[in-house]
């Protein structure tokens, strides 16, 4: 029996940190996600799978496009038409009700466990082969708690789980997609549980499977490298199960690095930044200069210039784009003792998480995007090191000027 | 440190005025309004930081050009440290080239580098003395003003090298974190995106509604579909109902024409199979009797007969096989002749003797024949006449034999006659020639007397005896008169046909009735014509007889239909076959009426029931025109719910083909791109600066939180504890004990005055270590309250113990207070 399971298509879902890009390219972005779920389906048909799972979240909202769904449903009777069982769970961004889901009805789709509640499938294969699938949908977008004692025992059959959840973490917010523990999981000893939500690709398990294949498309610099799905085929008479990742994101997020070593000119941290960024296919670069102090103001100003990048990318080879450039400064400036005890003992004082959410506290609460980013650690980290990339080059300034008197 | 002495050459009013400052803590001066109280204040900050004779704006008691009339000005400053004395002086003349004063410094009465003593004071400058050490009625106005940045300016200034540049670095960093985002505001980058995110959410929402929009449209796309389906079929009902009316009409027409039809229908007793009997009989009759005619017609042209008996001719006839045998016969003897003649002229050629002895008689020819018999014979001549007779005898038996032997196949007896003579002349010839050699010998030795008697013969019967074979000429002459008598016979013969065949001719003449040649060939013809005309009268007889029992036949058989017709004619009551063609007619009449009745029926149809009831054609109009009303009324709303179909599917489709929600989630990502990273630019700014505070607060030992805190406790102290706690940001805010927060600008000026004291003397007092300088009150606590002056009273003692405090004041009141004897402003050594 051979199956795919992906999640998180997130169909109709923007792409972020790419508004300066010209708007061709947005159809590029626009049809990723689709042309990511074509290709799957595409997969399942070449491969003749017997079922494919959907964990989840294909759609970016509750209230899809018509068309987003639309598309969706069109994709599905490719593989219902074709007598391959589909089951697809909703998500937390999905959670709608079935019947606002436009996906034509056939024996073949099945919508697991609506209304939240557990619930268990058994389907038989063409070869006669039989298999339980249990899981459940998201009817609101949030879930609270651990769902994993609702799950049935395993039976005689080959048996999948299907969640789109997040494992249980130290923070109680962030405990809000049903949440589990990798031992539940495995206690339960299905065969291979298929999970979406996170959208970075990750076995959790591998003796009984336990697994996130990540979203099909990576959509900004924080979903990095290969997107697609799993193709898994079982051994009828063992029940072993062997996965193989396939890559169908049309275009791939990459970060490179960059690290300067002396002072450049221009031109040479061209050519230097043009040969960092070699693609494989169209790809979406996020490129990190290391040794930013040795770059001048102008050049910074360059760098991070959203043209710039255009330029860059004209030589990348796939229609590869430059999307981000970020600095890093690897050495730290000779201050007298005193002042640089006071600068590092300053650091060390606010670049804490109680003095960041003080610094931000106005600000945050002005929106909630402006909150989500106030508790985003990535966004933190971004803060703090364009902090110290300022301040350290306008130090580098003081101190120059400094020494020159 | 601590002033000594004040020593004015020439500054302002004052010319040579010296004070001697009695106390280390607190000194009073006193004089009127006018006296020189803030001139001697003046004095003292510029003899230390340089005279300030520009025109630009100073915050107090410098705007005033002191210099005009009286050179030098200047003077001196005493103060005592813990190692030594300084003495400043400084001192103006004009054509001096700065006019700053120049500045001498002397320690202990020796003159120094100034830093000596400016490096004991941090190398501020008199900004920072007269901001932070002298107090005024002018400068207390400016409580309000008063930032944080003011006074940390100060302190970190006596922390982190460069600190101005740090601070100049840490406004640069704020004002850029300003310029990106203010917490109420719309202009600022940060403002405008949030601004422009909540307004793209919105759409974002909107166009959310997209899906319910979808749904709503499908919905209304069925109703409307499931609406037009049923009109349509109504309108197709109305359709059939008018074209069955409009059928209905159009057979009113047929049904009219079917009910006169119906009208002509009449009975019409007709059997077609008598009719066609009739008709049948008609025909055979009329046939019979042209028949009839036909055959009398031939019998009149064959007429009557001449002759009926035919013996006579037939007996002539019969006589045609005897007529032939003589034609053979008479041939056979004319053949006979030639060949007789011919046998005749052979045997004369062969012997021509025989012309010789033709016309002997029998004596003679015995006498000749004795003749002959004398002479001697000619060997030569018999030996060849003997060897050509053996010859010939051989010749003639093989051939005979030979056709024997043929016509013994064919004609039997004639054979074996032939073959029987064919031998025996084969056995003579054998018998001769066995002779003829001993003849031969007997002859040669008798040749030459023989030959004489020969020639003697030969005269007499002019034969040649040699030559001659009187035998075989005999034998010929023998042959040659048979032949002769044949001849003769022969002839007779001819005459008899020819006697039998001219009577035969005669006959057939006679018969013929016309002449006849005698001869065969027209004897034959004329009897083969006699034939003829037998044979052809014989044959119209025969005729005539068959004709006449035709007819007889014939006439019988006309009566007989005749009959039959009668009857016929009778069962169909009609009088003849005129009648009955009429009565044949008017059953082909009715036949195609029930025809045309039939197809008229059968095209109305089902209508027809109908028709019968219906039966008025306005009626059947006014029906028709109402349903046609009714039809166009259901076009027209068909018509208008197909557009609104179609408008819906188009509006469907658009929403099925649409990317809006993609393009609104997309813009509104992009959007919140900008926005995290003017955030982020805003925040970095927002790090640096406070990054930059914070190190220099700690490289400045924290005096500024310490300074607060101190400053904290003298506003206590100084509004006997009705403010406790003050928060020093951008805007200066007290709280009051009850908790209440109060904006300076909101304060009395009383308490206005108390808070800048408390702050400025804070600060003083925290800074006391690395600078230490005597701090001026020039006529500051006028609006202080007696209690007030009470608790300023207690603080000034407090700062006293470390900062001297030079208090310059014009009421008693404070004075006596103070308890403190005060040094006063004596007139006369003013201004001369």
């Amino acid at each position: 029996m051979k199956f795919i399971h992906f999640a998180d298509a997130h169909l109709d879902s923007p792409f972020r940190g790419l508004s300066f890009l010209p708007s061709k390219e947005f159809n590029h972005i626009y049809q990723a996600a689709d042309q990511s779920l074509t290709k799957i389906v595409d997969l399942a048909l070449s491969e003749k799978v017997d079922l494919v799972l959907v964990a989840g979240d294909t759609f970016d909202s509750s209230q899809p496009s018509p068309r987003a769904q639309l598309f969706f449903a069109e994709q599905i009777k490719r593989l219902t038409d074709a007598k391959i069982q589909v089951v697809m769970i909703f998500g937390n961004h999905d959670h709608m009700k079935q019947e606002d889901l436009l996906v034509s009805p056939s024996p073949y789709f099945k919508l697991l466990g609506s209304n939240e509640i557990v619930e268990k499938a058994t389907f038989t294969t063409a070869n006669g082969y039989n298999y339980d699938v249990v899981g459940f949908s998201y009817l609101n977008n949030h879930i609270t708690e651990d769902k994993i004692p609702e799950f049935p025992k395993k039976g005689q059959n080959y048996t999948f789980g299907l969640m789109h959840a997040q494992e249980k973490t130290t923070a109680a917010s962030q405990n809000v997609y049903a949440p589990f523990t990798v031992k539940e999981l495995q206690d339960l000893n299905y065969d291979y549980f298929a999970l979406g939500h996170i959208h970075a690709r990750n076995n959790l398990s591998t003796a009984s499977w336990i697994v996130y294949p990540g979203n099909i498309q990576g959509r900004h610099i924080n979903e990095l490298g290969a997107k697609g799905c799993y193709l898994g085929e079982i051994d009828e008479n063992s029940g072993k199960t062997t996965i193989s990742f396939k890559e169908t994101g049309p275009i791939l997020w990459q970060a490179a690095k960059l690290e300067l070593e002396a002072e450049i000119n221009k031109a040479d941290l061209q050519a230097k930044i043009i040969v960092v960024l070699a693609a494989k296919q169209k790809t979406y670069f996020s490129l990190t200069i290391s040794g930013a102090q040795y770059l001048t103001a102008e050049e910074r100003d360059l760098v991070q210039d959203a043209d710039f990048w255009q330029t860059i990318s004209q030589s990348l080879q796939f229609d590869s784009q430059l999307v981000d450039v970020r600095f890093v400064v690897n050495t730290s400036l000779k201050l007298n003792a005193n002042d640089q005890q006071a600068f590092q003992t300053a650091k060390d004082e606010l670049f804490t998480e109680k003095e960041f959410s003080k610094l931000v506290s106005d600000w945050q609460k002005k929106d909630p995007e402006a909150a989500k980013l106030a508790a985003d650690p990535a966004f933190i980290a971004a803060v703090k090191n364009l902090t110290e990339v300022k301040l350290m080059s306008k130090l580098k300034g003081i101190k120059d000027e400094t020494e020159t008197n | 440190m601590r002033l000594k002495q004040i020593k004015i050459v020439n500054f302002g009013q004052f010319s040579n005025k010296t004070f001697d400052l009695p106390s280390d803590k607190i000194n009073v001066f006193f004089g009127a309004n006018e006296a020189g109280k803030s001139t001697t204040v003046a004095f003292i900050k510029q003899i230390m930081f340089g005279f300030h004779l520009r025109s630009n704006f100073s915050p107090f008691f410098e705007d005033y050009t002191p210099l005009a009339h009286v050179s030098p000005m200047g003077g001196s400053l005493v103060f005592a440290t813990d190692d030594g004395e300084y003495e400043l002086e400084r001192l103006y003349a004009k054509g001096d080239k700065t006019k700053k004063g120049i500045l001498t410094v002397k320690k202990d009465g020796q003159v120094v580098p100034e830093n000596l003593f400016f490096d004991q004071i941090q190398n501020i400058g008199g900004a920072f003395y007269a901001d932070s050490f002298i107090f005024n009625q002018e400068m207390l106005g400016q409580v309000s003003s008063l930032s944080q940045t003011d006074l940390l300016e100060r302190i970190y200034y006596l922390g982190a090298a460069d600190s101005s540049k740090l601070l100049e670095l840490r406004d640069s960093f704020a004002k850029e974190a300003g310029k990106l985002f203010k917490k109420t505001g719309k202009k600022p980058e940060v403002n405008r995106l949030l601004k422009e995110m909540a307004d793209k959410r919105d759409e974002l929402t909107q166009t959310k509604n997209e899906f319910n929009d979808y749904e709503q449209l499908w919905q209304e796309f069925e109703q409307e579909s499931t609406a037009l389906k049923k009109q349509m079929q109504d309108l197709a009902v109305l359709q059939k109902q008018a074209q069955e009316l409009q059928n209905l009409q159009k057979e009113m027409g047929n049904y009219q024409t079917l009910l006169d039809l119906q009208k002509q229908v009449k009975d019409v007793a007709f059997d077609s199979q008598n009719y066609q009997k009739a008709q049948d009989l008609m025909a055979q009759g009329r046939n019979l009797q042209k028949t009839i005619q036909k055959l009398e017609d031939q019998l009149q042209d064959l007429g009557e007969s001449e002759q009926t008996d035919f013996a006579a001719e037939k007996k002539l006839i019969q006589q045609k096989p005897q007529l032939l045998q003589w034609q053979a016969e008479y041939r056979n003897c004319l053949q006979k002749v030639d060949q007789l003649e011919q046998e005749q002229k052979q045997l004369l050629a062969l012997t021509p003797e025989l012309q010789s002895l033709y016309n002997l008689t029998s004596e003679q020819l015995k006498q000749l024949q004795a003749d002959y018999q004398a002479l001697p014979s000619a060997d030569t001549e018999s030996q060849q006449a003997a060897a050509t007779d053996n010859k010939i005898w051989y010749i003639i038996g093989g051939v005979l034999a030979v056709l024997g032997v043929i016509f013994l196949a064919t004609f039997g007896t004639i054979g074996v006659i032939a073959l029987i003579t064919g031998l025996i002349f084969l056995a003579a010839g054998y018998v001769k020639n066995s002779n003829q050699t001993k003849q031969n010998a007997a002859i040669l030795e008798k040749r030459k007397l023989i030959a004489q008697e020969r020639r003697a013969f030969q005269t007499k019967y002019g034969l040649d005896s040699d030559t001659l074979n009187l035998n075989s000429v005999l034998t010929n002459l023998n042959q040659y008169q048979l032949k002769e008598n044949a001849a003769q016979v022969n002839n007779e013969q001819i005459n008899t046909i020819n006697q039998d065949v001219a009577q035969l001719a005669s006959n057939v003449q006679n018969a013929l009735k016309q002449p006849v040649e005698n001869d065969f060939s027209a004897v034959l013809v004329g009897l083969d014509e006699l034939d003829n005309q037998v044979s052809q009268k014989q044959e119209m007889a025969q005729r005539r007889a068959n004709l006449t029992t035709t007819v007889k036949q014939d006439q019988q058989d006309l009566k007989e239909s005749g009959l039959q017709l009668k009857a016929i004619f009778a069962q169909a009551n009609v009088k003849n076959m005129a009648e009955y063609d009429q009565l044949y007619q008017d059953f082909l009449a009715q036949t195609k009426l029930k025809t045309q009745i039939a197809a008229l029926k059968a095209s109305l149809g089902d209508d027809l029931e109908r028709l019968k009831t219906q039966t008025n054609a306005a009626e059947l109009t006014d029906q028709l025109s109402g349903l046609a009303r009714r039809i166009s009324n259901k076009t027209a709303e068909i018509n208008d719910l197909q557009s609104q179909v179609a408008q819906l599917q188009v509006q469907l489709d658009n929403l099925a083909d649409s990317t809006a929600v993609f393009k609104a989630k997309q813009d509104l990502a992009n959007t919140e791109t900008d926005f995290a990273q003017a955030s982020e630019e805003y925040l970095a700014n927002l790090l640096a600066a406070k990054w930059i505070s914070r190190s220099l607060d700690l490289a400045s030992n924290e005096r500024f939180p310490k300074m607060l805190k101190a400053a904290k406790e003298y506003l206590t102290l100084l509004t006997g504890g009705r403010y406790v706690e003050i928060e020093l940001a951008k805007k200066l805010t007290v709280v009051r004990s009850d908790g209440k927060k109060r904006e300076v600008k909101y304060l009395s000026r009383g308490t206005a005055e108390q808070l800048y004291f408390a702050l400025k003397l804070a600060f003083v007092e925290q800074i006391k270590d690395e600078i230490n300088l005597p701090i001026l009150i020039d006529d500051s606590f006028v609006n202080f309250d007696d209690q007030r002056i009470g608790y300023i009273d207690q603080l000034l003692q407090k700062i006293s113990e470390n900062n001297q405090v030079l208090i310059f004041t014009a009421q008693h009141s404070l004075v006596d207070k103070l308890g403190i004897k005060p040094l006063t402003f004596t007139k006369g050594t003013q201004d001369a």
